[in-house]
């Protein structure tokens, strides 16, 4: 069980170096973070994109860089495929973005012939670190898929419980978000809620406890849930929170971030490596904490 | 726990009360044998209405002595329906009891909005008793008769009745068993969709006073056995009390598959009413329509 996104490190311990491709790499806190954990360890980095550039940032920054392998490959888009090809006859381990849209990496990721399909539909998953809580709160899907039906929920719950298992959550904690713990007709993410447990019940979906519909209160404080009388497994000690759709989820997201000033780290699963996708407003910490967790969920 | 239909007997005769029943259209001998019965043992008094020359007649020829219930005379099955029907409404009578008209005339009855006897917004189905020789205890079965494919409301309604019946005959918390072909969860069966959300419901309490699981199949429902070598996980545990199927034309000839070929008996009414309402087929022996009496006697 991981207390703090920190912890993600004792993962990484003693493990060989993962190796990072960083694509348009000309990116300053991209190439900060990259960097901090290439010192700590964690990665062996390739960068990708205009050489004079990405060493104009590093110099600007006072980033020592001597030793790392850059590409040079000043189109940008170029340099995406360079990232994703490199990925999939695997010289590299872990794909990152750096100052490139996200549509333009996942266009490249989803490529036919050489990308890094697996036949898994592709999915955020997010790590928060929360001071209200007892432990990190894992979240599902935030970001990627709009509207996920019964099947690609499935599919997100699938891809969430492989990277938690990697994490070493042998049997993790899964709530099925809703508005309200019952059942409503009205409701269709409360339907799913219990047609996911019942899979999970009927071992059509392993390695995990599932639970829900749960408001989220439910989901997250044990004092709720046993005042609502729920009795539930999981309500109190979630460790993945799974989203009814992406506004739910990205709502949750950023009011966690800013609100309660919540630490978190993010990838892209299902392709055939973990993707490190964060947004380009983000913090330096976030992107090291994703390179870290990406790492780590990369056995 | 009432495990036998004949216990189910001798706790209405415990009971010392004793009921009024209507029957509409009621020159049948099965029926006037099973009423005979039921008065003869003391706990119900009956108005037979239809055409008191036959039904004298029939008494007659049984060796019934037709003054032991009131005759009615009736000009046809729907006036006799109607007027059954008005009795129980009024309070006159506080069972009425299907003779020899035909179920949908005699429904339609039952289920007119001013004069009937439907409690508004529920769902009318059908709920039985079912005893199997080869198992311990009595099955309450849901729907063999009223509605052909019920939706996720109608079957959360049929549970419902299904439990109320199991507690009435002592089993405190039914185990209901929510049957399909597999226990596994599929696209390809709607109804195991409807099954994990009322499994789900029955969790966060909406589905009161039961145990309750499903998808399962017959096997995993009532055979300890196969839980054993499925390894599947179910509170149920091979041990139902609650059989609740799919649709009619499931759960209709599970029972008279168990009548024909296992000496299963069983015992049934109409829920979704005010009053019991017994419907049987016109074919029925005597002994059934006598147990669906005493049955209507113990939930009215």
């Amino acid at each position: 069980m991981l207390k703090n996104l920190s912890d993600l490190k004792l993962l990484v311990e003693g493990r060989p170096r993962r190796k990072l491709v960083l694509a348009a790499a000309e990116d300053q806190h991209s190439l900060g973070a990259v960097i901090r954990a290439w010192k700590d360890n964690i990665i062996e980095p390739i960068l990708i994109g205009d050489k004079e550039g990405i060493q104009n940032i590093c110099a600007l920054n006072n980033y020592d860089i001597s030793g790392i392998r850059i590409i040079h490959e000043p189109d940008m888009e170029m340099s995406v495929e360079i990232a994703v090809k490199m990925a999939s006859s695997k010289q590299a381990d872990i794909l990152m973005k750096g100052k490139i849209g996200s549509s333009t990496l996942l266009k490249c990721v989803l490529n036919k012939e050489w990308g890094l399909r697996t036949g898994n539909l592709l999915s955020h998953f997010a790590l928060f670190e929360v001071e209200t809580y007892h432990k990190v709160i894992a979240v599902t899907d935030v970001a990627m898929n709009i509207a996920p039906n019964l099947q690609e929920k499935i599919a997100i719950v699938n891809n969430a419980v492989g990277c938690l298992n990697k994490l070493g959550y042998s049997m993790p904690k899964v709530a099925v978000l809703g508005a309200v713990e019952m059942v409503n007709e009205n409701m269709e993410a409360t339907l799913h809620a219990a047609l996911l447990s019942k899979m999970n019940q009927r071992d059509q979906i392993r390695n995990c406890i599932i639970d829900g519909p749960l408001a989220f209160d439910n989901a997250v404080s044990l004092e709720s849930a046993q005042h609502k009388g729920i009795r539930s497994e999981v309500a109190g000690d979630t460790d993945l929170l799974l989203m009814p759709d992406i506004e739910v989820g990205n709502v949750l997201y950023k009011s966690l971030v800013f609100f309660a000033k919540a630490k978190v780290a993010s990838i892209i699963l299902g392709a055939l490596v973990p993707i490190v996708l964060t947004s380009r407003s983000d913090s330096e910490q976030a992107k090291f904490d994703s390179i870290l967790l990406s790492a780590a969920a990369n056995k | 726990m009432i495990r036998t239909l004949d216990q189910m007997e001798k706790k209405v005769l415990a009971l010392k009360k004793k009921r009024r029943i209507a029957v509409a259209w009621a020159q049948d001998p099965n029926t006037i044998g099973a009423i005979h019965k039921a008065i003869k043992n003391g706990f119900i008094e009956a108005i037979m209405i239809g055409r008191s020359s036959e039904i004298i007649k029939m008494c007659a020829s049984e060796g019934i002595d037709a003054k032991t219930f009131i005759i009615v005379e009736s000009e046809n099955e729907t006036i006799a329906s109607v007027e059954a029907v008005r009795m129980a409404k009024k309070g006159e009578v506080d069972i009425v009891m299907k003779g020899l008209v035909g179920t949908d005339k005699f429904l339609k009855a039952v289920m007119d909005k001013e004069n009937g006897l439907m409690i508004p917004n529920s769902v009318l189905t059908y709920v039985a008793a079912l005893e199997i020789p080869l198992y311990n205890k009595l099955l309450f079965i849901t729907d063999p008769a009223v509605i052909p494919f019920p939706d996720l409301d109608q079957k959360v309604a049929m549970a419902g009745y299904a439990i109320e019946m199991a507690r009435k005959f002592g089993v405190e918390k039914p185990k209901v068993a929510l049957i399909g072909a597999s226990e596994k969860m599929s696209r390809h069966f709607d109804n195991s969709v409807d099954y994990a959300i009322m499994c789900k419901m029955a969790d966060r309490g909406q589905i009161k006073n039961c145990i309750m699981d499903g998808p399962l199949d017959l096997f995993l429902a009532c055979d300890k056995k196969s839980i054993e070598i499925k390894g599947v996980e179910t509170p149920v545990n091979g041990d139902a009390d609650v059989l609740l199927f799919p649709s009619l034309e499931s759960c209709n000839p599970f029972y008279k598959g168990l009548m024909l070929f296992a000496n299963g008996e069983l015992a049934g009414l109409i829920r979704g009413t005010e009053k019991p309402v017994i419907v049987m087929s016109r074919s029925e022996s005597e002994k059934s329509k006598y147990f669906c009496i005493v049955l209507s006697c113990l939930m009215a």
